[in-house]
């Protein structure tokens, strides 16, 4: 057997900075841990280093772009790029959170040997813009560790992968921390140094496990591994570093996004006719997009030609900070398409939910919306549009005694107008509003019920500079 | 018409109140109140500075605190405010506050509606604000309103609050009713959280804070409107009928409590029965001159002392003095050492009392500078000790005094930029990551004022607006009070339960009480406190002459020891001062040389000229330039020479400064009194611009240059915050003497002692290791046969045997036990030493890890071999010999080199006896043209030069703009390295990130202090990649 190990050190760096042109140091942080994850080479350039402190980098670079760890985001990134990996090879096994094991042996065969293998590999890498250090061994575990030290060679022979394995630093070795500890005070600094000892005293000394685990790398013990399987439909996530306020920039991720789909899809043999946008926003709730397609298709252009379209209408809830793209409808090819759209609900009680779901699959999502309160102090805000809740979520509890919520009329203008003759009668006020001076909309005025000469009961305000506005009706 | 506001919450509401006391205060004068109350959450703490703004004013301040009731802590609070009528009044709520914050975890308090009616409230006035009275149950309201009614009977009042919110009519409405049924007055009031109507946006950020959310998701937490301010009396006029408006003059009226009448009641426990204090003060201190001056008290200091007891009498000073001493006295008996200083503590009494060692035959400080009969303020002396032990004296006050009697002094804890920062960029949602890269990025070391450009320069968000309100905030926010907290060691005492005089909440720390004011608060109300602080120098004092007392044969003291000492002077004239007290910083050691001091005053110099105030305000130079007759020491008039004589002419104490502003800018005493606490705040929140043109005008209009006012200006910034008094200065120059006197007569002794009282002092253990090797002091390694678990002499007190306390990760107790169970011949081997001491195998390893248990094995390596398997051995064999089943398979484990052994010496040691890495690398064949420290005493300034060594310091420090200076250690010593900041930005790699750095630079010297300034840097760590070497980093 021989083993492929590709360590992405930048991983989730290079996730999220692929469309960047990289002459900014950038540099990936886990809040709260005060250490630099990954930095980027122009961070490098700078003297900035991963495990360092996070102020010892800013102060090498003061330029520096820090982005936020997420070890959900390179669990992510990493089953992403397992997927084209996969396409090349029938074995691997997925090592979080930046390592993708995979059998060679049989791949040599296919590709005409190892070094057209690992060129085809670099390749990959290279076009996805990804750094890579890959090793081949006859172990797994020897592979993996000389990929993460990037002593790796593009070679299959016995001697000299032994000889590599041999030299392997003992810290590097996933042993506990104590027993690596001890391994250090004895002098024993590589791999060689322990396998010299005879193995029942490492094992009496050393306990058991560590000689287990010296004998899995040298090859003389199983060290079974857990195969990664493609899953039943296609998702990918793209982080962004800063967030990206226009449709405009999300066409270019968008775009290789679909050239992956593409490549999947034809993998895979199939094709979709339904494809969904998932837009991450910081201080919002995530909004959706669907392109639909007339048939089935799995052309990226065909895909990107919908979804111009239809970014081009749209406009941004908010400022995106991830995108996702998910093709769950996965159709063999040459079959025919869904129709059911207009089809014959058979269940009355879900017609109430069929009818919304329609309309939104019609209008799209965000088009269907019901009105909640909002905890906010000025009238326009008090109240927001938010898309319905999906079929069998609940919504979130509203219940407001009605005795504690102030008197306000059931008829909010747009926009409040200028009032030109003062009513005669005042039922109530001042109540003065005054506040959101933190969001641009600051509003300070004295608000009154009073009946105007129309005999219609009105909701009016003075504003600050004197102003007088009539803001919504009473019934 | 007037108004009396008995609804207000001061910032001492954390993060509910928007203003300070004293800024409700002025506005509440300016606004022509007739009264303002103070009432802040289940606490008083915001009285004192208000009561300090409101003084001699015709507003008369009241004291009162809000609580929220409830009779489970689930249920639905019911808010009252209870108003202090008289000076029992006080005391009850004093006492009402403590019952609820001492059963509550710290910062949080809880009142039950039992506690209203146990707590004796017969002298405090109820006030019942009941909320949208639209939305409960009327007859709800009205029991709960008979409730209080039947506690407090006619002492109760409602309070119409108008907010101008949303049906206030009916509210209002439903008071009248209430009022009405419950046969009560109505008083107008207006749950004020800020002094102007423009805090709101503060408001609004601390409701946010509080509530841990932002702005923007705050909601119905914020206020719908800023009308919670002190409102002009029209205003209110305005918005309620007079006779609610007369209602709270009436309420006024009937409260008379005034703060300032809190008299300290001094615990009489300390004189004996049938005698007055003064006499039994008198007593002590002839009792104390028989000890001091054996042969006779001489006739200058016996009219001193009568003098000063004359004083102190006339300020009633006694049981003052009489406290310290008893608490002196205990520590005197425990073989504590203590050492006090501060403005009282330099007299001939305290000498006699044993309150210090200043002799007033040495120094001629005079009493009436630091005590003066103007300023009514209390004495002070703070008392420093052993900081090994100064629980046991805290432990012992509270024994002597009781709990009830003794608590510990608050220390609030304030806004500073950085936590300001945070706190409003998380309110204002601000995306974290970004503030905290800026806080990062921030040097705060940089002037005062620097951080706002520093932030403005990176783009802090893309909203300039946004930006704006970010720094209005934060700048306001500075300075606000976060909570209490406790003081390093400021004690009261009281006669009487301490709870009616100020209350008592609880402290973090388990078991430890404070009151709600802090050293401020006491001091302007003219409440005594005493200092118990802990000091790392005197613990290693007492160890060191306990040293040289058994080497001597007999007990050497501090008192015992020669004062000046020409030897000791000569030392520390040539800047041999590591591990001196106070002199040993870098720039205390460059600062000798050129000050060379040479009695002991000059060492009260030495202490506090090398200080941010003398420093900024230029002051250093003209003073070397004077002391060494470079130039004429003259005086612009008799006044100033009065202040500035001991020193030259030029000011370089706190005092002197305080002083000058008096006689040079015509300063009254109350004015200068203002500026020392706008110097000890203004790093806070002090603003010290007010100072500024009376200061310069003042001493322009005397004829003192613009020049000279703008110095002395700069030296009042500098001062705050790290003020430098001579009396302070006086008593730490005599344990600088001492310290340096130890280590130039006993140096084995002054370096166990050091290293006995780690950590303490500017220096590492390593870095003192090497400083006695340099001063040929033999250093042992710690070794299980010899060692103690401290450091110890050996060989007629010649040679430091390292103790078993140097090794990192072993327990004192793992230690004790081996020192405990060792036989007299000693442990025989491994296996002997494992089975005698029965320590466990953590230990056993760490032991030989640090080569301890080197008499058994070839090295380490091998011990550990030995060490590693030998598991608890099975029952089986329990009864045989240990060397029956203690079989060894020989396995040869390479030998450790040279440079791995000295990275194991540094990993569980934090130090090396043998060779310096830097002479190892040196043999390799490095560094071949590179000088050492040595070398660059004699080699030729003003010349290229190439040094190398471990960086152990990176200081930037504020006073010297942008320079970095670095110190690298290498075999012979230190080297200091001094960075320009051009230089610095361009290599800021290695700068920052080297642990061996390689210079080039240009040689400087001045005496037998050279500097490098640096050209080129280059990290060489690679080196030594894996050594371990403690750096002491500034950033």
């Amino acid at each position: 057997m021989l083993w492929l190990y590709i360590h992405l050190p930048n991983l989730l760096l290079e996730h999220i900075s692929q469309d960047q042109a990289g002459k900014t140091p950038l540099i990936v942080s886990e809040p709260g841990h005060g250490l630099v994850y990954q930095a980027n080479r122009a961070a490098h350039e700078l003297g900035v280093r991963a495990g360092m402190r996070l102020k010892t980098a800013v102060n090498l670079a003061p330029e520096l772009v820090i982005a936020r760890m997420d070890s959900g985001r390179e669990q992510r990134a990493l089953a992403q790029q397992a997927r084209w990996l996969y396409r090349l090879a029938d074995y691997i096994s997925l090592y979080p959170p930046n390592g993708l094991l995979t059998e060679v042996s049989s791949l040599k065969r296919l590709y005409g040997g190892l070094p057209s293998l690992w060129q085809k590999l670099t390749e990959e890498l290279k076009s996805r813009q990804l750094t890579g250090q890959m090793a081949t061994a006859l172990t797994p575990s020897a592979a993996r560790y000389l990929a993460q030290i990037n002593r790796g060679q593009c070679t299959d022979c016995p001697e000299i992968l032994k000889g590599l394995m041999q030299t392997l630093p003992i810290e590097q070795v996933d042993l506990p921390e104590r027993t690596v500890k001890r391994l250090g005070k004895l002098g024993l600094l590589n791999l060689n140094d322990a396998l010299s000892l005879p193995a029942n005293e490492i094992a009496h000394r050393l306990e058991p496990e560590t000689l287990q685990r010296l004998q899995q790398i040298q090859g003389t013990r199983p060290d079974p591994q857990t195969p990664w399987q493609l899953p039943h439909h296609f998702r990918q996530r793209m982080d962004f570093v800063s967030d990206i306020e226009q449709m405009a920039g999300l066409l270019f991720p968008l775009q290789r996004a679909l050239g992956e789909l593409e490549s999947d899809l034809q993998w895979r043999q199939q094709d979709t006719d339904y494809l969904k946008l998932t837009f991450h926003h910081r201080d919002h709730a995530e909004t959706h997009l669907a392109i639909r397609t007339a048939g089935p298709e799995h052309q990226a252009a065909a895909f990107m030609a919908l979804a111009r379209i239809q970014l081009e209408q749209q406009q941004l809830a908010a400022p995106v900070m991830a995108m996702t793209l998910t093709v769950s409808r996965l159709i063999a090819r040459g079959q025919p398409a869904g129709t059911d759209l207009f089809g014959t609900e058979s269940d009355p009680d879900e017609a109430w939910q069929t009818l919304i779901s329609r309309l939104q699959a019609r209008l799209g999502e965000s088009a269907i919306n019901t009105m909640v309160s909002h905890p906010d102090h000025r009238p326009e805000k008090a109240w927001m549009q938010r898309a319905l809740a999906k079929p069998g979520k609940t919504a979130p509890n509203l219940d407001v005694r009605l005795s504690h919520l102030p008197q306000r009329p059931l008829w909010l203008l747009r926009a409040p107008q200028a009032v030109h003759h003062l009513p005669e009668a005042w039922l109530a006020g001042p109540e003065r509003i005054s506040g959101g001076w933190w969001d641009g909309e600051r509003v300070q005025r004295d608000y009154y019920i009073a009946q105007l000469n129309t005999g219609q009961l009105g909701w009016l305000f003075r504003d600050v500079s004197g102003g007088w506005y009539i803001h919504g009706w009473f019934g | 018409m007037s108004y009396a506001e008995l609804h207000c919450f001061s910032n001492f509401t954390f993060l509910t109140g928007a203003s300070h006391p004293e800024e409700l205060a002025a506005r509440a004068l300016e606004l022509g109140y007739t009264a303002l109350a103070i009432t802040d959450t289940c606490s008083v703490a915001g009285i004192p500075r208000a009561w300090a703004a409101l003084k001699n004013s015709p507003v008369k301040l009241i004291t009162g605190s809000h609580f929220a009731v409830s009779e489970d802590p689930d249920s639905l609070a019911t808010e009252i405010i209870l108003l202090a009528r008289d000076r029992i009044g006080y005391g009850q709520l004093c006492q009402l506050i403590t019952t609820a914050r001492r059963r509550a975890p710290k910062g949080q308090y809880y009142l039950s509606g039992e506690d209203l009616t146990k707590h004796g409230l017969d002298h405090c006035l109820c006030l019942w604000a009941p909320k949208k009275l639209y939305q409960v149950a009327f007859e709800d309201a009205r029991q709960c309103g008979q409730w209080l009614r039947d506690i407090f009977g006619s002492r109760f009042w409602l309070t119409a609050e108008r907010t101008l919110e949303n049906r206030e009519e009916e509210h209002l409405q439903q008071l009248d009713a209430l009022a009405r049924g419950l046969q009560c007055a109505i008083t107008a009031a207006g749950h004020v959280h800020t002094h102007r109507r423009d805090r709101q946006p503060l408001q609004d950020v601390l409701t946010a804070i509080r509530h841990r959310c932002t702005l923007e998701t705050a909601g119905k937490h914020l206020f719908q409107n800023g009308e919670r301010y002190l409102r002009p009396i029209p205003v209110l006029q305005r918005l309620y009928p007079e006779a609610w408006l007369k209602e709270s003059i009436t309420i006024a009226d009937l409260c008379s409590f005034d703060p300032g009448s809190l008299k300290y009641e001094y615990p009489p426990d300390l004189v004996p029965e049938g005698m007055s204090p003064a006499r039994y003060l008198a007593q002590l201190t002839r009792k104390g001159e028989k000890t001091r001056f054996p042969e006779g008290t001489p006739l200058p200091i016996q009219a001193l002392i009568k003098k000063e007891l004359a004083l102190i009498s006339e300020m009633r000073y006694e049981h003052y003095f009489l406290t310290i001493h008893d608490i002196v006295n205990f520590a005197r008996l425990q073989g504590i050492l203590c050492q006090g200083r501060g403005s009282a503590a330099n007299s001939a009494v305290c000498y006699c009392l044993g309150i210090t060692e200043v002799d007033p035959r040495k120094v001629e400080l005079l009493f009436e500078r630091f005590i003066s009969r103007d300023r009514n303020e209390p004495p002070d002396i703070d008392v420093d000790f052993e900081h090994e032990r100064r629980e046991e004296v805290i432990q012992y006050i509270y024994r002597r005094y009781t709990r009830e009697r003794a608590a510990l002094a608050a220390t609030v804890i304030r806004y500073r930029p950085r936590s300001a920062l945070r706190d409003v960029g998380k309110a204002l949602g601000l995306d974290a990551t970004l503030v905290e890269q800026l806080l990062n990025g921030i040097d705060w070391r940089d002037r005062e004022t620097d951080w706002r450009q520093q932030i403005l320069d990176k783009k802090l968000t893309r909203n300039p607006k946004v930006a704006n309100q970010f720094f209005t905030l934060v700048n306001t926010l500075l300075g606000f009070p976060r909570h209490l907290s406790q003081h390093v060691g400021g004690f009261v005492i009281s006669a009487g339960p301490l709870a009616e005089l100020v209350p008592i909440e609880n402290a973090a720390m388990a078991d430890r009480t404070v009151i709600q004011w802090d050293k401020d608060d006491l001091e302007s109300l003219g409440l005594m406190k005493v200092d118990v602080l802990a000091l790392g120098m005197l613990s290693a004092i007492r160890k060191s002459l306990g040293l040289i007392s058994e080497q001597q044969g007999h007990t050497v003291r501090m008192q015992d020891i020669p004062s000046d000492d020409s030897h000791v002077y000569g030392m520390l004239q040539a800047g041999d001062s590591i591990g001196v007290f106070q002199v040993e910083s870098r720039a205390q050691i460059n600062m000798l040389p050129r000050l060379k001091p040479e009695k002991y005053y000059d060492l009260v110099i030495e202490v506090a000229i090398v200080r941010p105030g003398p420093i900024q305000g230029d002051m250093v130079h003209p003073y070397l330039r004077r002391k060494h007759g470079l130039e004429k020491v003259e005086y612009p008039n008799e006044a100033i020479r009065g202040v500035l004589e001991r020193t030259l002419g030029v000011p370089i104490f706190q005092e002197q400064v305080i002083r000058l502003a008096m006689v040079a800018a015509g300063f009254s005493a109350g004015e200068a009194d203002q500026l020392r606490r706008a110097m000890a705040a203004w790093k806070s929140h002090g603003d010290m611009t007010p100072f500024r043109d009376k200061l310069l005008h003042g001493m322009l209009e005397r004829g003192h240059s613009a020049d000279f006012a703008e110095r002395i200006y700069k030296q009042i910034c500098g001062f705050g915050g790290y003020g430098f008094p001579e009396s302070h200065a006086a008593s730490f120059a005599l344990l600088v003497y001492v310290s340096a006197w130890i280590k130039h007569h006993y140096p084995p002794a002054f370096y166990c002692g050091l290293l006995n009282s780690q950590p303490m002092g500017f220096y590492s253990p390593s870095q003192l290791v090497q400083d006695a090797r340099r001063h040929n002091v033999e250093v042992l390694p710690p070794n299980v046969n010899i060692s103690r678990w401290d450091h110890t002499l050996e060989n007629r007190y010649q040679t430091l045997r390292l103790g078993l306390r140097l090794i990192r990760g072993l327990s004192r107790q793992a230690g004790q036990k081996v020192v405990s169970q060792r036989p007299p011949n000693g442990y025989q081997s491994i296996a002997h030493f494992r089975q005698t001491t029965g320590l466990d195998q953590q230990s056993l390893e760490t032991l030989t890890a640090a080569n301890a248990l080197s008499d058994f094995s070839e090295n380490r390596r091998q011990a550990y071999w030995q060490l590693l398997g030998h598991t608890a051995p099975a029952e089986l064999f329990v009864g045989e010999a240990p060397a029956s089943y203690l079989e060894d398979v020989p396995v040869a484990l390479t030998q450790p080199s040279e440079g791995q052994d000295t990275l194991e010496d540094y990993a569980t040691q934090g130090l090396t006896l043998g060779r310096h890495p830097v002479a190892i690398l040196r043999a390799q064949g490095h560094f071949r043209q590179c000088l050492n420290g040595r070398e660059l005493l004699t080699a030729e300034p003003g010349r290229p030069v190439q040094v190398v060594g471990l960086v152990t310091g990176r200081q930037r420090p504020g006073s010297a703009s942008g320079v970095t200076f670095v110190t690298l250690e290498d075999e012979t010593g230190n080297i200091n390295v001094v960075v320009w900041l051009d230089t610095a930005r361009h290599q800021r790699q290695p700068l920052l990130t080297a642990r061996l750095m390689h210079v080039k630079g240009i040689l400087e010297r001045e005496g037998n202090v050279a500097h490098v300034m640096a050209g080129k840097l280059s990290d060489l760590s690679h080196l030594i990649q894996t050594m371990q070497v403690p750096s002491r980093d500034f950033h």
